[in-house]
């Protein structure tokens, strides 16, 4: 029933709870009761928070929302010409193809190092606590700080970067990192995974920590070592977190607005334009906000229709 | 013939590699930070350091953010402590609920949560400040404690319930046949296996709301209450920026976080559940 | 009987023509409405992005004098980050909580001031007689004044004076000159010139200079003289004399590269001062040069003014407008130019501004004939300078020419 289950342990099945003696009719009701409140505190923060900013969103983007309408409230309803208008535009197909790139990239990147560093990190060693608070501490210091800090060190002529591969021989000429249309994008996209790795990091480790000690002794001595005890036990049994941690990742990748703002503005020549930097450009620069509401809907569609699909996935590949 | 103090010798040299490799990762990673030091240590305030050491370092950086931002420091510590303890409480009761109680309506109830989080942060914060306007709760830091909270809590339903997937429902139902009633069965047993969930939830609702700038932007209209997000501000002007007292102040706050945040690792113990089931 | 009724007729009739008046007193665009203007306001509030210090002081202390002279005891100064005023003003008139006093950045009065949310000062008894043209065409939409600009700054060339009397190159007074004294002027790791090109409003802003100096128009973008500017900031990309990271510098960038004697010239405005003095650089400065003897430098004009929101509350917007007036004072106006490192607006101070401040003398004369971005376009102004920005960027990435980037880049 829910989706992405898993089989903890490879010796006990989780047994449902209907299958305990039902409790006396009146303790099954307040046991009800009980269940749902377990949810409202929840359910109510939800919908204060999400629920009108969703509905706004989706209205506005049928409607001609301009400057004026912030003034008198008059937002005259417009239908579908908002989204004809955003997806007919010369640009959006190269934002649609930017934001795949950007976003496989990204996950691929960060989860794959994530994944690596979350294993190095499974095994005891001194400084083992410290050293990996400290990865967290890009998360620390605001974006703004970070961006700034990036481009000094891509900057073509005298950045860091380039100047310590050419002096270690790597390359013969400065690598156009931020000017060029064509590295611009890999270099956002190598700035956006150093960003995520901790996100991936941290939240591995911990599905790591929850595999039992047991089942990897019980698989030692069946002579699953290495690569086999960690296709064979370490995998499945990360499946409920690595599945959240994707689903999330492509969902906040999606999402990601500042770090591009910062490091390119979508330039040059809109070599690093995304759907999402169109949407807050259209409403927040150019204050056509039902076209910057469409925009972000569609990305919410595309969102929407990752998740459902990823699953879907994840829960046929448990009930194999 | 390898001795028992031959092998702990070879454990011991292969544990201190472990940590060598380590810290250079951990040095790879965080170079851009060095970096900020770096520019943070530059007496002219500008982005553009020309050598891996500052050539006349100078402290006027420092020395200016300490004159001017430890309240903001405070009120930063103080909306990231109130976030997680806020995040915590309501996220957790319903991430179990989830888990492994049968509700008709859990792939709905996912499914909104994960909408939830497709939504830009500025649609989120412009609704909220209307909403904050009619209810009065503009300027307050509380009302950032709620605001960043309820931010944070569909992601933390998302990740302990995939932690939570986990528990095995026998040690819930050893308590409840013992005559547990549901809410004692959660906070006895449920919470202490789930507390490496807990603590990580916790570290990135910290996370969030510290580094949060939209919400501290949006909902405060009097600059009394500025976090060390907005507070940086003060050396970032429309033309002129002064870079080293922000990246200044970027660093030293983050000391006391990063003390919280290495305390808070500690007590992400592994095998949590796996002794309980024994 | 028919008494009583008489008496309550009497009665309503009385009440009615009071009940009409209070509720059409009430707040509404009727400008120099008296309602409540004989109420005493107490405090203002003032919106503006001087968030740094010290100008969040400096522009303090001004508001505050300025408050007291007119009888307002309180002025509670905001200050947001610059890129987040329009969202703040945005959120603030949706919910019917405009501050009384609002600073624009000059090319945003128009676009706001069509949308409803301006009063127009001249209802209250301001003018701009007396102001230079620029700021005069920037805050004036649809024959109405909605704002007043206590000081501008512009566009100019700073130089190393050192450096290129070293060379033996005299500031270029034409785009020929510019041009050999970049090349002649490279070496090393020194460029030998530096600008902004990046894919927003102020790679456009940087733009206007070669772009109006040339004849080219805003509202004319495929025209040959545009191309001719975009062809001299391609050749001097091409020559090697303009790092390409141009695209990626902000104006803070390149006054970094500046200082750090990483380009010889740049194309920077005054504000760029107190960090040129601090570091000790030995600079001078020149207009910009002009491609053909018979041009005039245009630069584009920059600056702040002080504006009055539509809020309905009368008595606060009568009190709003004279804050505002108070900080026009000519006394005012060359505080803040001191202060800001700006030129005062108003003609007649300039030249007691260039004996006071010598060092400000060429900029002075240009902003007297600085243009107004907004002048010709009004409120389509954003629109355009986006074709402008994307098409420079396409000519300096080498995927347009010169002859057609900005058809490319969407110019009508």
């Amino acid at each position: 029933m829910s989706d992405a289950e898993t089989l903890t342990t490879a010796t006990e099945p989780t047994t449902p709870s209907s299958e305990i003696a039902p409790a006396p009719r009146r303790g099954r009701r307040g046991e009800e009761i009980a269940k749902i409140l377990f949810v409202v505190p929840a359910a109510l923060t939800i919908i204060a928070l999400f629920g009108y900013p969703v509905v706004k969103n989706l209205v506005m983007s049928f409607q001609n929302y301009t400057l004026r309408t912030f003034i008198n409230g008059e937002a005259p309803w417009v239908g579908l010409q908002n989204y004809v208008a955003v997806v007919t535009d010369e640009l959006f197909s190269k934002a649609l193809v930017n934001t795949a790139l950007f976003t496989i990239g990204s996950i691929v990147g960060q989860f794959v190092i994530g994944m690596l560093l979350a294993l190095f990190f499974h095994k005891n060693f001194p400084l083992n606590g410290v050293l990996r608070a400290l990865f967290l501490l890009p998360w620390l210091l605001p974006l703004i700080v970070g961006s700034a800090a990036w481009r000094a060190i891509l900057e073509q002529d005298s950045g860091v970067l380039n100047v310590t591969l050419e002096k270690l021989g790597i390359i013969d000429a400065p690598i156009p990192w931020l000017t060029s249309p064509d590295v611009a994008l890999i270099a956002i996209i190598l700035v956006n995974i150093w960003l995520g790795i901790p996100f991936n990091l941290t939240l591995l480790y911990s599905g790591l920590q929850e595999i039992p000690d047991e089942l990897y002794e019980a698989g030692a001595l069946d002579g699953a070592t290495g690569w086999k005890a960690f296709w064979n036990i370490t995998w499945p049994n990360l499946q409920a977190v690595v599945s959240i941690v994707i689903m999330l990742g492509v969902i906040y990748t999606l999402k990601v607005l500042d770090i591009i703002l910062g490091l390119t503005q979508g330039g040059p020549a809109n070599a690093t334009q995304t759907i999402n930097l169109m949407s807050y450009q259209r409403s927040f620069v150019e204050f056509k906000f039902g076209q910057g509401a469409a925009l972000s809907n569609i990305l919410i569609l595309i969102s929407l229709v990752f998740a459902i699909v990823y699953l879907r996935a994840t829960r046929r590949q448990v009930d194999e | 013939m390898v001795t028992h103090q031959q092998r702990l010798a070879a454990r011991q040299t292969r544990r201190g590699l472990r940590t060598a490799i380590a810290i250079v990762l951990l040095a790879l990673m965080l170079f851009p930070v060095y970096w900020m030091l770096n520019i943070s240590l530059q007496a002219s305030g500008g982005t553009l350091p020309s050598s891996f050491f500052p050539p006349n370092p100078s402290l006027s950086g420092y020395t200016t953010a300490i004159h001017d931002q430890g309240q903001n420091l405070v009120t930063s510590l103080i909306i990231a402590v109130g976030t997680v303890v806020l995040t915590l409480l309501i996220a957790t009761p319903c991430a179990y609920a989830l888990a492994q109680f049968r509700f008709r309506w859990i792939t709905w109830a996912l499914l909104a949560i994960l909408i939830s989080q497709m939504i830009p942060g500025i649609v989120i914060a412009n609704a909220l400040y209307t909403l904050y306007e009619n209810i009065g709760l503009l300027n307050s830091v509380p009302g950032l404690i709620i605001a960043n909270a309820a931010h944070a809590v569909p992601f933390g339903i998302l990740i302990m319930r995939a932690f939570m997937l986990g528990v095995p429902t026998s040690i819930v139902e050893a308590a409840r046949v013992d005559g547990a009633g549901l809410v004692r069965a959660f906070l006895s047993i449920v919470v202490p296996i789930s507390r490496n969930s807990l603590i990580t939830v916790g570290l990135f609702a910290f996370l969030f709301a510290w580094s949060d700038f939209i919400f501290a932007l949006t909902l405060t209209t009097e600059g009394k209450i500025t976090p060390v997000t907005l507070g940086i501000y003060t050396y970032l002007g429309a033309h002129i920026s002064n870079w080293s007292a922000v990246m200044a102040t970027a660093m030293l706050a983050s000391i006391p976080a990063i003390i919280l945040l290495v305390i808070a690792q500690k007590y992400i113990a592994a095998g949590a559940t796996g002794g309980a089931v024994k | 009987m028919i008494k009583n009724r008489l008496m309550a007729a009497i009665a309503m009739a009385t009440l009615a023509p009071l009940t009409l008046a209070a509720c059409g007193g009430g707040g509404s665009n009727e400008a120099g409405s008296e309602g409540s203007a004989t109420q005493t306001v107490s405090s203002l509030t003032v919106l503006d992005y001087y968030t740094e210090s010290p100008s969040h002081s400096q522009i303090g202390d001004q508001l505050q004098k300025c408050g007291t002279s007119i009888g307002v005891a309180t002025v509670d100064h905001q200050s947001v980050p610059g890129p987040t005023l329009i969202q703040k003003v945005l959120q603030q008139a949706s919910s019917k909580t405009l501050p009384d006093v609002l600073m624009l950045d000059n090319p945003d009065i128009q676009q706001i001031a069509e949308a409803g949310a301006l009063m127009p000062l001249g209802d209250f008894g301001l003018n701009a007689d007396g102001y230079a043209p620029g700021p005069v065409s920037a805050a004036t939409f649809d024959g109405q004044l909605y704002g007043l600009q206590p000081g501008a700054n512009t566009l100019a060339i700073f130089y190393h004076k050192d450096v290129l009397a070293k060379a033996g190159v005299q500031p270029p007074k034409t785009w020929a000159e510019l041009k050999t004294a970049a090349k002649k002027l490279t070496s090393g790791k020194q460029y030998g010139f530096a600008f902004n090109a990046t894919a927003d409003y102020e790679g456009a802003w940087q733009f206007l200079p070669p772009m109006w100096t040339n004849g080219g128009d805003e509202t004319d973008l495929k025209s040959p003289q545009v191309a001719g500017a975009l062809q001299l900031w391609k050749d001097l990309v091409d020559d090697g004399s303009v790092s390409k990271s141009a695209v990626n510098w902000k104006q803070a960038d390149v006054n970094d590269q500046f200082i750090a004697g990483k380009a010889a010239m740049m194309l920077n405005g005054p504000w760029q001062i107190p960090s040129l003095q601090k570091a000790k650089v030995n600079f001078g400065v020149a207009p910009f040069p002009v491609n053909t003897p018979d041009q005039t430098s245009i630069a584009p004009l920059g600056g702040e003014a002080w504006t009055v929101p539509v809020t309905g509350d009368d008595a606060k917007m009568a009190k709003a407008a004279e804050l505002v007036k108070c900080m026009n004072t000519d006394e005012n106006q060359m505080l803040r130019a001191k202060q800001g490192g700006l030129v005062p607006t108003k003609l007649a101070l300039a030249e007691q501004y260039k004996t006071e401040v010598p060092s400000m003398a060429g900029f002075t004369d240009a902003v007297a004939n600085a243009r107004a971005r907004t002048g010709k376009l009004g409120p389509k102004w954003p629109d355009t300078a986006k074709v402008i920005y994307t098409g420079m960027q396409l000519v300096l990435t080498d995927q347009a020419a010169p002859a057609d980037a900005m058809a490319k880049a969407g110019a009508s």
